[in-house]
């Protein structure tokens, strides 16, 4: 609502029950939403923080009403004792200090929180680079190796014009794949990739598109390692994979 | 954990804020375990920072703590208000606005509902992700839209290319099924 809008309702409500009463019940209604919201909970030194806080604010509170206080009774005692005054000014400083180092704590606390969340966010940063480098490195290695084989693939079936490249390390369980010309897929389809075994069933070797593990376009995925291959496929896939091919090869090759 | 009273029934918000108007920490203490998660999951909702969203949470509770004697529950319920200051509050952060502070004592929040423990506030989170479950996408766009970024009816209308009055019938729909979690 804008603010003027805002205000013109804000102005009459504050004279009229029966809308102050309309208004209080459709922000309840609204408020309903925060429940379908994924539920946290805070990290728990905010409660300790809002602890010491509320006991600074106590404790200042009290620091308002000794001088005066204090005052009074000093004048009212002088006669007896001079020295009590003093005393309780002496207390009073110290509450005062102590006041004063609880809300220089809580301040220093908050700040420090501040700089922790900074600080986390900064190292999962530098985290995700050097998993980024140690995949590249990884990459190169395996495409630089004497043990990686390359299979071409071939387009058939509703793709002939189709063709693609795997290179395929079994040694460190690794297959990359470029593909060419296959067309864009509806939403809820996946074209997955199969690694066939000399023998037993084929072995899944990722997605290509969406969902599967792209370097620039390229398409990576770890598949047990020390596996002897006799071909890779392409299928068409229901969106995210299955654990067997069912749909049709768009792309094959023999090793 | 709900706070217990000697007779093992939950103690209601309403003696909570008594005792916090007397400065009794165990109370506050008590109230920010019952709704700290709530606040704080909906000013991260808004604010995507967890960060940013303690310190409201924070905030709100001190406030609760300076000027609980102030809240008139024949108005509404404290947790609404909690809900609802935390929420502006997050918003006006989010649009970078000025400071948004309201007072314990002034417009009041009707809940409707029963959430004084983590019991009722767990059945109520079924029963409204059950009826968001059954609108409408476009009904529930326009009410998150409104809702966790504050965006006015003209705003949704223009960010959805759709016409102000369908934008407006969609959220009066959307709020009229909310609405039914509570009959």
């Amino acid at each position: 609502m804008p603010e003027d809008e805002a205000a013109t309702v804000q102005a009459h409500v504050s004279g009229c029950d029966d809308c102050a009463a309309r208004l209080a019940e459709a922000h309840g209604h609204a408020s309903l939403l925060v429940f379908t919201v994924k539920q946290e909970r805070p990290a728990g030194t905010i409660k300790a923080e809002l602890l010491a806080r509320v006991r600074a604010n106590r404790q200042s509170e009290e620091m308002n009403e000794w001088p005066s206080r204090v005052y009074t009774e000093g004048h009212e005692n002088e006669a007896k004792d001079a020295g009590k005054g003093a005393s309780s000014w002496l207390t009073w400083v110290l509450a005062t200090g102590a006041v004063a180092l609880a809300l220089v704590s809580f301040g220093l606390s908050r700040q420090n929180r501040k700089i922790s969340a900074k600080l986390e966010q900064e190292r999962k940063v530098a985290e995700a680079s050097i998993r980024e480098r140690e995949q590249i490195e990884k990459l190169v290695g395996m495409l630089a190796s004497p043990d990686t084989m390359t299979v071409k693939l071939a387009g058939m079936g509703e793709m002939p014009n189709a063709s693609g490249m795997v290179k395929f390390n079994a040694k460190a369980g690794m297959v990359v794949c470029e593909a060419e010309n296959l067309a864009k897929l509806p939403a809820d389809k996946s074209y997955q990739m199969w690694l066939v075994p000399m023998s037993g069933a084929p072995i899944s070797a990722g997605l290509l598109g969406p969902g599967g593990h792209a370097w620039g376009n390229m398409w990576t995925a770890d598949v047990p390692a020390n596996i002897q291959a006799k071909a890779f496929a392409v299928t068409i896939e229901p969106a995210g994979g299955m654990e067997q091919p069912t749909g049709p090869k768009v792309l094959l090759g023999a090793t | 954990m709900s706070p217990q009273g000697a007779t093992g029934e939950t103690t209601t918000d309403r003696s909570l804020l008594a005792r916090i108007g007397k400065k009794d920490e165990e109370a506050l203490s008590a109230l920010y375990d019952r709704y700290s998660g709530l606040v704080f999951s909906e000013a991260k909702r808004i604010l995507r920072d967890a960060g940013a969203a303690e310190e409201i949470l924070q905030d709100l509770f001190y406030q609760v703590w300076r000027t609980a004697e102030r809240f008139d529950p024949a108005k509404g319920s404290l947790a609404g208000w909690l809900l609802v200051a935390a929420r502006n509050r997050a918003i006006s952060k989010l649009r970078r606005k000025g400071g948004i502070t309201e007072e314990l004592h002034e417009n009041g929040v009707s809940l409707g509902v029963d959430v004084e423990s983590h019991a009722a506030q767990n059945l109520l989170i079924e029963k409204v992700r059950a009826v968001m479950k059954t609108l409408p996408e476009n009904q529930r766009q326009a009410l998150e839209c409104a809702y966790f970024q504050g965006m006015s009816h003209t705003e949704i209308a223009e960010k959805t290319g759709q016409p102000l009055g369908t934008v407006k019938t969609r959220i009066r729909s959307a709020m009229e099924a909310l609405k039914k979690v509570l009959s």
